[in-house]
């Protein structure tokens, strides 16, 4: 067990078993590599990312599934090699969406750049995607805020 | 915007310093080379609304905005729950 001090929550013990590894950072924080994934039952099926290399700095995300239950993803072969998911059979994955509140209060997916984790290796990368399908800014809980 | 036909081999410049040749090109692809001082910074769109994204994201969510977000979610995984039940590392806060 790692202890750390967060902003966030206090005191944080995280099985070293438990962090995630962001080879290349996500972009805009490529300081920050590891991070342990803390997951207040009060806010599931939100997770946080809690970077274990800034004590103020985590990011809020949510399954991609839950958000979108038809959204695919084809993961670069760059990507592929940095989470070491060239071999067979395939590790299992997980894909999670960043979660933003912008200005206006309702929140918003980044859907153009998932989080995809290898939960075998605990390696993650944030997977940009080249095409316009999906937004960085999918609102999500639209219409439970208006009312 | 200003669209402009180029072929393989031809280049446009934007200001005085910055070149853009395109290099090659096939149905589906373009490649291009571009040369510019240090100073200006040359990124790919999604990599750049990325970052800026992620910047957004690292600021603090409102509280009501967070709880409506769970409702949302929580709705949507009752009518269709994930297939396996969200894996990964927990740890307690």
């Amino acid at each position: 067990m790692i202890s750390i001090h967060t902003c966030r929550f206090g005191l944080l013990e995280v099985d070293e078993s438990a962090i995630l590894e962001f080879p290349s950072g996500v972009p805009g924080f490529e300081w920050s590599r590891r991070f342990a994934v803390v997951r207040p039952p009060e806010l599931a099926p939100i997770v946080c990312l809690q970077s274990l290399d800034s004590a103020d700095f985590c990011l809020w995300a949510a399954p991609v599934a839950a958000i979108d239950e038809f959204y695919s993803l084809e993961l670069s072969a760059e990507d592929s090699r940095a989470l070491d998911l060239e071999k067979a059979p395939r590790p299992e994955t997980l894909c999670l969406a960043i979660l933003c509140a912008p200005e206006n209060g309702l929140l918003t997916a980044n859907l153009l750049a998932p989080v995809v984790v290898n939960l075998e290796r605990r390696l993650a990368v944030q997977a940009v995607r080249t095409d316009s399908r999906y937004s960085h800014r999918h609102a999500i809980a639209g219409e439970a805020l208006c009312s | 915007m200003l669209v402009i036909r180029r072929r393989p081999g031809e280049a446009l410049l934007i200001g005085g310093d910055v070149e853009i040749e395109v290099l090659d090109a096939t149905p589906s692809q373009v490649k291009l080379g571009i040369r510019a001082p240090r100073s200006i910074s040359v990124l790919r769109k999604e990599i750049h609304l990325t970052s800026e994204q992620n910047r957004a994201a690292a600021r603090e969510i409102p509280a009501a905005a967070m709880d409506a977000a769970v409702e949302a979610l929580r709705d949507s995984l009752r009518k269709s729950p994930l297939k396996s039940p969200l894996p990964g590392p927990i740890s307690s806060a």
